[in-house]
This record gives C-alpha cells, sequence and structure tokens, in this order.
C-alpha cells in the first residue's frame, strides 16, 4: 500500500510562506524584515494557486518562497538587527531608571546612521551574493543610479540625512567621472522628468535618470525610510562598482577630492584623479583638465609656445593650440594600437568576415576640437559632463555656475562654440552693441556676441550626441524654433509611427486617399467659392435620399459583384437627377460633380474598401474553424494590435492636420 | 448505577487489552448487558475516557473513583420529597468520615491507669474501666444518648405495650406521651425551632433539630463547606524565609583579597600610567573629536569581485523588470502630433490618477530654460521602490506571435472553387413533399419520389419531367435510389413496406441499356423459382420479404419487381457493384436493416438483435464494410468475417444520416440535433470536427462522389450548406474543412425544409428536394 500523502505536507503548501510567518519564523520585527528583503533582494512570490497554500487566504497575503526565508536565517545581518534591538532596550531601561550618562553612553555605541551617515555593519557581503559577477552588477545599475542621482538632489531633512546626500552626490559624481575617461556614454535625452543618460560600459546598456537641477517637491505619502534603505545598498553597491571601474581604467580610486573646490561649486571639478602606478604613467595627476595644465607644466609649455609658433605661421587660427599636449599625443597613441586593424582583402574569391566597425564618429572625438563656453542660463551640470564624456576638453562658464571652469571670462577668444538660451532681443542689441563696442578692446557683435564664435542652443549638443555628428548650429541658433527633439531609445518597428519619416512614407493607402478626398473637396470649395454655400443645403438631402435608396438595393441583392454597377447606376442617377434640377432653377450644373479626378479616387476607395470588407469576411470565416480557446486567444491578441494601430492612426491624423496648416500658412 | 460503573471500568480495561486478568475473574453479564445502556454511555463517554486513561495506575485508585461517583451519585436516587432525611443521612457520614481525635495511647498506662481492678463474684480479677466521656468530636456514636437497643425490628411490634425498648442497662423505654389532636394542632401552629415534622424512628419523639444542626443544612444546601470553620485556603507554611540571618553561618575569617589594594591591579595601573606619561595613550579624547575621526574614516573599498565566478542564474529567480525607455512624447520639446488636443486634456484631468494610461501628458518648452522640475519624480522613484521590494514576480510568457499564424491555412478562395452557388433549374410537378432525390449514374437524369406516392424522373438539365409513376396511393415515396452501374439503367423506391425496382422508359435512354436492365431484374427470378432461395429458411418461418411481380399496370409503366418486407422502409443503399442493396426501416423490431440480393431475389436480415433503432445503413465504397447507424451510434461490421470491427461515437442524441467519404477514411454524420459531424476513421471513434451552422435538425448529408473535395449537408431551416472537405493523400495530414456556400432557395413548409440532396456524379452540381414540393438543381 502507498504512504497516504497528507495535506500541506508538500508541494505548494509547503514551497511557500506567508509574510507573517517569515517575520515569525526570522524572529524580527517587520521594518528589519523589509530591510533584509531589500537588501538581499528577496521579493515575494505569486503562487500558481493561492488556496492551495493556505487555509486562511486574504487577498492581500503576500507570499514568499520557504527556501528565500531559510536563506534569510544564516544571514550575519540578523544578529546586528539583534544586537540593535538589544541596544535600543538598554537604552529606553537607562532612560527609565533616570540614568542619563549611561543611555548617552550606550547611544553613542548605537549605530545611528541618521548622525554618522554610515551604518555600524557593512554591506560589501550582501552586493557579493547578490551579484556574483561585475557584468551582473552592472546590468542592476539603472535604478541605482536613478535613486542616487535622485537622492543627490534631494533637500536634506530628518529622513534624509545630509550626509546621505552627500555621499550620494560624491559617488555619482566620481561615475561620471569614469563615463567621461572611459567615453562610454551613449545617448542622452532631454525629458520633462529630466535628462536620460544611456551608457555603455562592458557591453551593458545602463539607463538612468538624472532630474533637473531643482528642489524636488515631495508629494504624498512617501517613506523615505524604505527608500532610505534602498540607497544604503546602492551606496555600497555604487561604491564598488566605481573602485572597479577605476581600476579597470587604471585610475586611483577614491579619487583625490577637494573640499574647498566643492565648496565653491565645482562639482566634477573638485576630483582630480590619480593613476594607479605613478610609474608608467607621465602626468601624475590626468585630472579634469581644462587645458590648465599646459600654463602649469613649465616642461611642456616651450613644445606648446613652439607650436604656437608654427600656428601662427600658418595662419591658422581657429585649431586649438592645447589639442598638442604631449599627454594627450600618448593617450591618442594608446588608442590607435588599441583598435582593431581593419582587414582589407588582397585578393577576390574569399570570404569577408565581419568586423566592429567604429561609427564615423567616435565619442570620443566629437567635441574634442572645441573650446565651449556656458551662458549664465544654461544648465552647466548636465552640460559639463556630456560635453566631455564626448571629448571637449576646455569647456569655460559664467562666474555665476561656480568653480572649476576652463575660463570665467566670456570674451576669452579660444572658445569656439557658446551655448546661449536667452531669447534674443532685437531692439536693443543696435545700440547696445554699439556702446559695447566702443568700451571693449574685443569686437563684440550684435546683441552681445563675438564674431567667430558659433553661437547655439542646448539642444544642438543633445541632438548632436544621439545622431553621433555635429548637427549643422543653423537650426539651434539663438532665438530659432528648435526642431522637435526625439528620443533616440526607441527603436521603430514595422508599422508603426516613426515622426522622423514624412508622412507618405507610412500611412496606409487608404488613409491617403482619404486625405486626398478631403483636400478635393475643399478645393473645389475653394474654387466655386460662395456659390454653393446656398445650395448645400438641397445636396446633402439629395444625398441622404440616395444612401438609403442604395442601402435599399443592397439589402434586396445580396450579390457583391452587382454593388459596383449598382452604385454607379445610382450615381448616374443621382447625376441626371442634379441636373434636372439644376435646369428648373436655370443654374449651371457644378463643376464638382464632373470632376474626373475624383471620381477616380472615389472609385479607388470604393474598390479600397470592398476589398477591407472582403478581407474582414475572410477572417471572420477563418476564425469560424477555430476552437473556442484559440479564438479568445486570437482576438486577445488582436486587441493590443489594434490598440497601438488606433494610437498610431491618431497620430498620423494629427500630423497630417499640422501639416496641412503649415502648407497654407 | 454501580454496575454501570464496573462494567465501564470494565469496558476500559479491556480496551487496554494488557490486563487479561481482569477479563477472566470478571463476569460478562454487564458486558452483555452493556448493549441495553448503550445510551448512557454515550452520555457518560468523558468518564469513562477518563478513567481508561488512568486505568494503568491500579485497582485501588480505580475503586476510589468508583467511591467517589457513588457518594457523587446518591442524591439523585433520593427523592425529592425527603431532602432532609437525605441530609441527615450526609451529615452521619460526615460525622464518621471526619478524622476523629484519636483515643489516648493505651502505652501511657504506667503513669495513670483509666482502669480500676475489681475482684468479681468468682473472685477473678476484673478491669473496670472509666467511663468514656465521648466529646462531639468522638467517633464513638453509640454513646448518644439513652438508644434504643432493640435492633432492627419495626416499632410496630410494640405498639400494643406502654414502652418502646430497652436501653443498655436493660430498662424500658417508655413511650412519650403524644399529646392529642388539639396539642397536635397547636404545635403546628406555633412551630418551635428546629421543628422538622418528622417523629425520631428510635424515640418516636418529634424529631427537632439544633442550632447548629440547621446552619449546617443551610450550608449545605448554599452548596459551601458543612463545616464551618474548615477553611478552604489556609496560610501558606514559610519553610525557608526570605530574612536574612544576623549571624554568619560560617565563622571563618575575611579573606584578605577582600579589604588588601591587588598587586596585580596596581602593576596594571602602573603601566597605564607609564604609558600617559610617555605619550603612548592619550588618556582622554573627547566624543565630539571622536566622532569626526569616525566620520572621516573611509569607507574601505577593494575589489569586490577579484575572483568573481560566473554562477548558473538560479531557475526561480526572477530579476526585477527594467522601467522601459522614454519613447517621443516625454520629450521636453516633441513632434507637435504628440501634444494632446483640448479635448484629450481635459479627459486626462478627469480621470482619476490611478486610471490614467499615462501618468504624464506630453508638454512642449521651446527652451531648455523653461522646463521645470517635474512634480511627481520622487513619488515614481518611491513607486518603483516599493514594487522591487513588495510586487510578486510571476513569469508570465508573453505570446510573442503574430496572432495572424494561429488562424488555420486556409486554401485560397480561388482553390476553393468550382462549387453551386445558385439555383439552375427549379422541377416543379410534385404534390406535397418531395422525400428523394437522385441523380443516376450517367448524371443525365434525375428521380425524386414525394409524398404523393409518385416517382418521377426528370431530364437534369431542362427539368423537363421524362417519366412518372404513382406507386401508391396512400403511402409517400420515401427514398429513391439508383443501381449505381452505368451499364444499367435501375431505379429503386420504396413506399410504405414495398420497394419497387423499375427502369424507367425515356426518350434517352438507349434500347440496348433498357433492356440489359430488364435481363438484370428478370434474372432473379429464374433464380428464385430453382427453389434455392429457401435453403436458408426452414419451411414453417415467413420469409423476411417477398419478392414479386407488381402486377401488369405497373409492368407496363417499367416497374418490374415489387419486395415487401415486413415495415416501412425508410432508407436504401446500394452496394457499389450493384448487386446487393440495403433497406432501413427504423420502425421494424429486429427486422429493421435487411440487405437484398438482387441476382438472387434473396433478403436477409443480418442482426437478430440491434441495440437502438437503426437510422441508416451504408455499404463502404471500397472494402467489404458495413454501416449502421443507430441513434447514437456508428456501427462498422467487417462482411467477410461478420464481426463488429467499430463503433464510432459522434456524440450527438440522435443521428439522421451518414456518407462515407469515396477515399473510404473519413464519414460525415449528420443528426437532427443540428450537428454536422466529421469522423476520421483512423483517427478516434469520436468526430475530427463537429460543426454548427444550422439552426434545425440536418436531414441528409453527402460527399460528391466524382472527385471534387466537396460535401453538402441539408437541414430542416430551409438551407443547404456546402463544404470543402479536402483530404489529404498524406496519412499524417488531417483533412481540411472550410464552409464554403449556404444555399437558400427552398421554402419551409410546417417545419420541415430541404429533406433530400444529391451530387452530380461528374459535376460540382448538386440537386435537392425540399418539402415545399420542389426539386432545385445547384450550379
Amino acid at each position: 500500500m502507498p504512504q497516504i500523502k497528507k495535506k500541506g505536507k508538500a508541494g505548494a503548501a509547503k514551497n511557500y510562506i506567508t509574510r507573517t510567518q517569515a517575520v515569525k519564523k526570522l524572529q524580527l520585527s517587520l521594518p528589519d524584515f523589509r530591510k533584509l528583503c531589500i537588501w538581499k533582494g528577496i521579493y515575494p512570490r505569486e503562487p500558481r494557486d493561492k488556496r492551495k497554500v493556505t487555509k486562511s487566504l486574504k487577498a492581500s497575503t503576500t507570499f514568499y518562497y520557504t527556501k528565500d526565508i531559510q536563506y534569510l536565517l544564516h544571514e550575519p545581518l540578523l544578529a546586528k538587527f539583534r544586537e540593535q534591538k538589544v541596544l535600543e532596550k538598554k537604552i529606553s531601561k537607562a532612560l527609565g531608571r533616570g540614568d542619563v550618562s549611561d543611555a548617552a553612553r550606550f547611544e553613542s555605541r548605537a549605530n545611528d546612521p541618521e548622525k554618522t551617515g554610515k551604518p555600524r555593519y557593512t554591506l560589501d557581503h550582501v552586493v557579493r551574493e547578490r551579484y556574483p559577477t561585475f557584468v551582473d552588477a552592472l546590468r542592476d545599475l539603472d535604478d541605482c543610479l536613478s535613486m542616487l542621482f535622485l537622492f543627490a538632489s534631494l533637500p536634506s531633512t530628518s529622513a534624509v540625512p545630509a550626509k546621505m546626500i552627500a555621499r550620494c552626490e560624491r559617488l555619482c559624481l566620481e561615475f561620471q567621472h569614469y563615463l567621461i575617461v572611459s567615453h562610454s556614454l551613449r545617448k542622452s535625452f532631454l525629458s520633462i522628468k529630466g535628462i536620460y543618460y544611456q551608457a555603455n560600459i562592458q557591453g551593458e546598456d545602463i539607463l538612468w535618470l538624472v532630474p533637473y537641477k531643482f528642489n524636488q517637491r515631495i508629494v504624498g505619502d512617501i517613506d523615505f525610510r524604505i527608500m532610505g534603505t534602498f540607497v544604503e545598498f546602492y551606496m555600497t553597491m555604487l561604491g564598488f562598482i566605481n573602485y572597479r571601474l577605476f581600476t579597470s581604467v587604471g585610475l586611483k580610486y577614491p579619487p583625490k577630492f577637494d573640499q574647498l573646490k566643492d565648496e565653491q561649486g565645482a562639482e566634477l571639478g573638485a576630483f582630480a584623479l590619480e593613476g594607479v602606478n605613478i610609474a608608467t604613467d607621465s602626468s601624475a595627476t590626468k585630472a579634469i583638465t581644462n587645458g590648465e595644465s599646459d600654463r602649469i607644466d613649465p616642461g611642456t609649455q616651450a613644445a606648446v609656445d613652439k607650436i604656437v609658433k608654427q600656428l601662427k605661421e600658418n595662419e591658422i587660427t581657429d585649431e586649438e593650440p592645447a589639442k598638442t599636449e604631449a599627454s594627450e599625443d600618448a593617450e591618442e597613441a594608446e588608442q590607435d594600437t588599441d583598435a582593431i586593424d581593419k582587414f582589407e582583402p588582397v585578393a577576390a574569391g574569399g570570404d569577408i568576415l565581419p568586423q566592429p566597425s567604429y561609427s564615423s564618429s567616435d565619442p570620443a572625438k566629437l567635441f574634442s576640437n572645441f573650446t565651449v563656453f556656458l551662458s549664465r542660463e544654461t544648465p552647466r551640470q548636465p552640460l559639463e559632463f556630456i560635453l566631455r564624456a564626448f571629448g571637449c576638453k576646455r569647456i569655460g562658464w559664467d562666474a555665476v555656475l561656480g568653480e572649476g571652469a576652463f575660463t570665467h571670462d566670456e570674451s576669452d577668444p579660444s572658445i569656439t562654440h557658446q551655448i546661449v538660451d536667452r531669447p534674443v532681443i532685437q531692439a536693443a542689441m543696435e545700440v547696445d552693441g554699439d556702446g559695447e563696442d566702443n568700451q571693449t578692446a574685443h569686437k563684440v557683435g550684435i546683441n552681445g556676441r563675438y564674431p567667430g564664435r558659433i553661437y547655439v542652443q542646448p539642444q544642438w549638443v543633445w541632438d548632436s550626441v544621439n545622431d553621433e555628428e555635429l548637427k549643422s548650429p543653423e537650426m539651434y541658433a539663438p532665438g530659432a524654433s528648435l526642431p522637435p527633439h526625439l528620443s533616440p531609445f526607441v527603436k521603430s518597428t514595422q508599422g508603426a509611427y516613426d515622426p522622423t519619416l514624412p508622412l507618405e512614407a507610412q500611412e496606409t493607402e487608404a488613409e491617403a486617399l482619404d486625405a486626398l478626398i478631403e483636400d478635393a473637396d475643399k478645393g473645389s470649395d475653394e474654387e466655386n467659392g460662395m456659390d454653393i454655400a446656398s445650395d448645400e443645403d438641397d445636396e446633402d438631402e439629395e444625398k441622404d435620399g440616395f444612401g438609403g435608396f442604395s442601402e435599399g438595393e443592397e439589402e434586396q441583392d445580396d450579390g457583391e459583384e452587382e454593388e459596383g454597377s449598382e452604385d454607379e447606376e445610382a450615381s448616374a442617377v443621382l447625376q441626371r437627377q442634379i441636373e434636372l434640377e439644376a435646369e428648373i432653377s436655370g443654374k449651371q450644373v457644378k463643376s464638382k460633380q464632373v470632376d474626373p479626378k475624383l471620381k477616380a479616387k472615389l472609385e479607388q476607395r470604393k474598390q479600397l474598401e470592398k476589398k477591407a470588407r472582403e478581407e474582414a469576411e475572410d477572417l471572420e470565416r477563418a476564425k469560424g474553424m477555430l476552437s473556442k480557446k484559440k479564438r479568445k486567444l486570437f482576438e486577445q491578441m488582436q486587441y493590443t494590435n489594434k490598440k497601438k494601430s488606433t494610437e498610431d492612426l491618431k497620430l498620423r491624423e494629427k500630423r497630417r492636420k499640422l501639416e496641412k496648416e503649415k502648407n497654407k500658412a | 448505577m454501580g454496575s454501570k460503573l464496573a462494567n465501564k471500568k470494565r469496558k476500559a480495561d479491556v480496551s487496554d487489552s494488557e490486563s487479561e486478568n481482569e477479563l477472566a475473574d470478571g463476569a460478562f453479564d454487564g458486558v452483555l448487558s452493556a448493549s441495553e445502556d448503550d445510551l448512557d454511555f454515550e452520555l457518560d463517554d468523558d468518564e469513562s475516557d477518563e478513567e481508561s486513561e488512568k486505568g494503568t495506575d491500579g485497582d485501588s485508585e480505580g475503586e476510589q473513583d468508583d467511591d467517589a461517583l457513588l457518594s457523587d451519585d446518591i442524591p439523585s436516587d433520593v427523592d425529592n420529597e425527603d431532602e432532609i432525611g437525605k441530609v441527615l443521612k450526609q451529615t452521619e457520614e460526615l460525622e464518621i468520615a471526619e478524622p476523629g481525635v484519636d483515643p489516648k495511647p493505651k502505652d501511657e498506662d504506667d503513669e495513670d491507669r483509666n482502669y480500676r481492678i475489681e475482684t468479681d463474684a468468682n473472685g477473678n480479677e476484673r478491669y473496670v474501666y472509666d467511663e468514656i466521656d465521648p466529646v462531639y468530636d468522638s467517633d464513638d456514636s453509640d454513646a448518644q444518648g439513652p438508644a434504643n437497643t432493640i435492633g432492627d425490628i419495626p416499632l410496630s411490634f410494640y405498639d400494643s405495650y406502654p414502652h418502646i425498648g430497652y436501653d443498655i442497662n436493660g430498662k424500658k423505654i417508655m413511650r412519650p406521651a403524644t399529646g392529642d389532636a388539639l396539642q397536635n394542632l397547636l404545635d403546628s401552629i406555633e412551630l418551635p425551632k428546629g421543628w422538622t415534622g418528622l417523629t425520631d424512628v428510635n424515640t418516636g419523639n418529634p424529631l427537632n433539630l439544633t442550632q447548629e444542626e440547621l446552619e449546617l443544612v443551610q450550608r449545605v444546601q448554599m452548596g459551601l463547606i458543612p463545616n464551618e470553620l474548615h477553611d478552604p485556603y489556609p496560610d501558606t507554611v514559610e519553610y525557608f524565609t526570605s530574612i536574612e540571618e544576623k549571624m554568619p553561618l560560617s565563622s571563618a575569617p575575611e579573606p584578605k583579597r577582600r579589604f588588601l589594594p591587588s598587586k596585580n591591579e596596581a602593576k596594571q595601573i602602573m603601566k597605564l600610567v607609564r604609558a600617559i606619561r610617555e605619550g603612548r595613550i592619550l588618556p582622554y579624547k573627547p566624543p565630539e573629536e571622536r566622532a569626526r575621526e569616525d566620520e572621516e574614516e573611509e569607507q574601505v573599498h577593494f575589489d569586490l569581485w577579484q575572483n568573481e565566478e560566473p554562477q548558473q542564474p538560479n531557475p526561480m529567480h526572477i530579476p526585477a523588470p527594467k522601467l522601459p525607455p522614454p519613447g517621443y512624447d516625454l520629450s521636453y520639446n516633441p513632434p507637435p502630433e504628440y501634444l494632446p488636443t483640448k479635448e484629450e486634456r481635459e479627459e486626462w484631468e478627469k480621470t482619476d490618477p490611478e486610471e490614467r494610461e499615462k501618468e504624464y501628458l506630453p508638454q512642449k518648452f521651446d527652451a531648455l530654460r523653461k522646463v521645470p522640475a517635474y512634480g511627481t519624480l520622487v513619488k515614481e522613484r518611491f513607486e518603483r521602490c516599493m514594487d522591487l521590494y513588495l510586487a510578486p514576480r510571476v513569469r508570465k510568457n508573453r505570446l510573442n506571435i503574430d496572432p495572424n499564424s494561429l488562424l488555420p491555412k486556409l486554401p485560397s478562395p480561388s482553390e476553393l472553387k468550382p462549387f453551386p452557388t445558385v439555383t439552375q433549374t427549379v422541377f416543379r410537378g410534385h404534390e406535397g413533399r418531395v422525400r428523394s432525390v437522385a441523380v443516376d449514374p450517367t448524371g443525365s437524369t434525375i428521380a425524386s419520389g414525394g409524398d404523393d406516392g409518385t416517382v418521377r424522373v426528370w431530364d437534369l438539365l431542362t427539368g423537363r419531367q421524362v417519366w412518372s409513376v404513382k406507386l401508391s396511393s396512400d403511402e409517400p415515396v420515401y427514398t429513391v435510389r439508383w443501381r449505381p452501374n452505368k451499364d444499367s439503367f435501375i431505379l429503386s423506391a420504396a413506399a410504405g413496406e414495398d420497394i419497387f425496382l423499375m427502369v424507367p422508359t425515356c426518350a434517352n435512354v438507349a434500347p440496348a441499356l433498357d433492356q440489359a436492365s430488364r435481363d438484370i431484374l428478370a434474372a432473379g427470378f429464374g433464380y428464385a423459382t430453382n427453389g434455392q432461395v429457401h435453403n436458408g429458411v426452414p419451411a414453417g418461418k415467413v420469409p423476411p420479404a417477398k419478392w414479386a411481380r407488381p402486377g401488369t399496370k405497373l409492368e407496363d409503366e417499367g416497374v418490374l419487381v415489387r419486395i415487401t418486407v415486413r415495415s416501412t422502409v425508410k432508407v436504401i443503399s446500394w452496394h457499389r457493384r450493384g448487386d446487393h442493396f440495403t433497406t432501413v426501416s427504423p420502425s421494424g423490431q429486429r427486422s429493421s436493416v435487411a440487405i437484398h440480393t438482387l441476382s438472387k431475389h434473396l433478403t436477409q436480415i443480418p442482426f437478430r438483435k440491434l441495440s437502438g433503432l437503426a437510422q441508416f445503413a451504408a455499404f463502404h465504397p471500397l472494402r467489404p464494410l458495413f454501416f449502421v447507424a443507430t441513434q447514437r451510434t456508428i456501427r462498422v461490421y467487417d462482411l467477410q468475417k461478420l464481426e463488429l470491427v467499430k463503433v464510432l461515437q459522434p456524440g450527438s442524441k440522435w443521428l439522421s444520416s451518414f456518407d462515407i467519404h469515396p477515399g473510404g477514411d473519413n464519414l460525415i454524420a449528420g443528426s437532427y440535433d443540428k450537428r454536422l459531424l466529421w469522423h476520421d476513421l483512423d483517427l478516434s471513434t469520436r468526430p475530427y470536427k463537429t460543426m454548427r451552422f444550422h439552426s434545425e435538425a440536418i436531414r441528409t448529408v453527402k460527399y460528391h462522389k466524382g472527385g471534387f473535395p466537396l460535401f453538402a449537408d441539408a437541414s430542416d431551416d430551409g438551407t443547404v450548406q456546402i463544404f470543402h472537405g479536402k483530404v489529404p493523400s498524406d496519412q499524417l495530414e488531417n483533412p481540411t474543412i472550410v464552409p464554403v456556400k449556404v444555399l437558400k432557395g427552398h421554402k419551409v413548409v410546417s417545419k420541415l425544409g430541404v429533406l433530400d440532396l444529391d451530387w452530380h456524379p461528374r459535376e460540382p452540381w448538386c440537386v435537392s428536394a425540399g418539402a415545399d414540393g420542389t426539386v432545385r438543381l445547384w450550379m
């Protein structure tokens, strides 16, 4: 006789555990359990059949895997939590006794992350456990970065201590430094939520959101303890990731941090990057170069002078002298040897092996020749970061925007590009321009502009980065209406609406015809002018009458082939009727009815409609052959497709309308 | 009650199974009677359970339990009326039970003896003991007043004497004076204290209770402990006291270490002092400084993934899904078509924030400096956090396939053609319903039979009636079928119990063919007259059918043979060779299915007994198989081995007809419950496809036998439905069935629509017979 199986001893009943049971098993408080779950990455599961798991079932019951909870039992952090609990009890006991000094002593021992900004425990083992390989960690970096960048811009409160914010900010800046050095930033997008960045590190695409530099509004009930728990883990994680990334490009971690500069608002400039091995790297401090090193370093000064002299001889003033800095030369040489050689087939007949090709513009070189000046009203931090990440070495900005600029002087002659985001003042410019001209030694152009440099709006930088080529600056000139800023993350799929393509390329035949007919209608309306307006009522009536008639016909006869001829006949009848009426009233027959082009179009549309109807019928027939289950599935699948296509349809319609308006204007 | 309890106890012991002795010495009578007390047992189950738990402890305990139970049970035995008597008895028992004061121990006799020594009459020594003074607590019950010593005899024996007995000293106890009636009345009016109205049995005096006794009774009535002095909660006696004793228990002197300073500690302190003096230890660090130090202590970073080893991802682990990347509409400067119109904006604002499809509205800013902070960014992040740790993750298989791939591969409409679409000819002539129609094997004429009892033959293309015969005046012609061979022109028809075989005389039939047909029909008569027919049939039995000539009148018209069977024939179907045909008469009990042999004029009844009413029967087009449809099943018999091969279960309640595909592996069946069923004979006994396209019963189903993959069914809703049914030559593929056409034309007359249909043997045309009296040709 087989052993009798008892209920609740195997299967789902044993595999799942409710949260209350889990908390009881771990002997933790609920907040501690939450913390542990967040750090260890343990999340609830959905049993296939809830009723099999527990007898007392509520809708809100959350289930965990029993194995997951079992695994939490061995967590060293559990002991820390318990210690903490004991300490808290001791403090409250001491306070209850009125023994304040004792309580204070205990408290000094307590782990108080609010005050110190870091806990007494470390989470590094958890990071290692959750991400056994570095690539795993990179894969999960999206949320981490978004969270830390957000916290870096939050105001400090009791729930979000200033220390935590400062640490987040530092970690983020360090990460940005890595991206600048490794040139691994790929794309960026200005959205209404903030700025999205996408980087590619070791083949992993990482996408994160950085809010605009404003005070964040905190609406609704937001539990900062939960977010703080996440941030605590993410800070540890990003710290270790930064270490690994920095060492992978031969830099020392943590980089030297200049408190003074940071207080002056240098941000990225407050860090000084150092090579790991000084012997191999001639310039110990790679730093955030603003081209300043050539001014400081006397050794290279001579070389630079010489080159400058050469350049002057060549009368090339546009070229930037600092480009030929010795260290950079070395860098370029390095890059050259690292790159893959191109294999060209010497003789015909061999197979061609595909090679990863560098895009026409290397991200490291996109802005490398420019000296950019940021006007006062532009967002400095994202611009500085993105320009540096795409190779720009010399960025200056107004002194208001903080420390760390290549130059604070707007009139610096080496500046090639200036990014402005202010409206053009038409009236003032001529008077002011003359006045300024007299005062300053430099030639200041109209509207306070310096000749010989390109003025662009900030979107130029983003669009150039996303398209991997420099956009023509005319379109982005100050005061010009900008072209739409498109998301670089959307992958165009077959059939979906794509705003970059012309409308004609993506609209369906029926839509195009509809549009044409509408156009023609309008055109003829316009031609005939006001004459028709008086007669329109009659026409409508006639049309209505005709419609009813034709419907009646259709009902009587279901032969589809005859329908077309029927319609023709009907239209002929109508035509004749109209003519007769016109005769009676003594008016001319309108040209609209005899427009052959329009008629052809109408015919075409009718054909299309018929075709569509036939197709629908076929589909219905085929659906009839499916089993009920499959039919449901089919309809479900079609539902989402239809929803998407109606959305696209709406977009196309809107665009058509807009284009028409534009044409008129 | 007592015996019951004993029973219970025994029972408990029996269940223990260890004590065999008790089983042996205990009488079983109780056990037997136990059955009578079953009800009581049920009530007292819990008691017995308790006992059984205790059971093994031993008998003594059990007995005590019994005693306790007995004493408890007393009240239930006594009647309510003499409650007081009961109380008295109890008090007596209590007195007995009271642990008495011990009598003075006897060994004290040397100090003061409690007896005197006297010499009795014989001169012997006699111990005379002091009178014992029985105090209240004494257990000496004899010492109670002047007790009557007459023993246990009724007092009535002394009724005639002035005394009522003798006391211990032999003196008469005189009868107490009883008052007269008046006295009694007075007594009853002013009751003395403690009056009970009873008489003491022993003394004859009225029994009065003392004050103490009354109180006792009261206490018992109230459920208190009878003895007033008994304290159920005495103070605990403290054996060990918590009070510290003043004097030490040990007189050992105090050790020195208690009062001398430790040298070791002094040494250590000196060490610290020295270190402080030398500056090796900073004695005191203010807490602020220490805190700052703590802060400055950086988190130690190292290469966490120094020796990383990729692990197989846990199959149960589901990584958190990434947030979708931003689309065009999230841009600060989106293409204008993404901006919401006024109506869309209003609708968005009207909907509840939780029901919105998008949590943002696309907005356009003409300069980057005008872009404000996003209001709900922190909230969105928070919600993402909540999702990460609180949302249950389930792996869902998204069907990322083209929905059209689900649709069956249908042949293109051009492939499906040709099939009949329109009425070509309407054949009118029958009065009443046309019951049956058949196209002849050459495809030039059709035959029809109807309610008017006639069989008519029509020219197919022109619709002209070429021949007609009235077979019966009162019975309708239920079925007409052609002999399926081209070498003859023989029509069979059934009217009532008669089956007629005829050779229609038409102009377009060649005389040679006509003659050949007549010869075939006549051949059987010669065989029959030879007397070989009756070989199988015993002389006494009536033959299942009678083959005869129908009479000269009919014979002139061309009707040559009449076969009379026992009940009305509804179905005729021919074997492909044309020598056999089968008839079905659903009302005929055991002879419902008959197989007729044309050449021998022989009729056989293959089934002695058939489960269910036979509805239809047919021969397999290729193999020697015979199909019989009863109401619910289709049975397949092997005619050579004479055995049942297969039973098909179409799953309908009442089959009307079926037809076998000319390939022989498929079968369609129609049923009166509106179903059309396609059976693949190799696949299963269940239908491969069930089609329900008709709103009324299906009368007839037919395959096209001339090479077109078509089949049709005729229904009472007045329509004929044409299907494309392609049976692939490859055995592994399933047949393709496509509904192609609904032929509407027949009118529904008294709930009957199309009664029969037949296909043209070569062309994709079909003929249908309707209840409206017409036959229609569709092409």
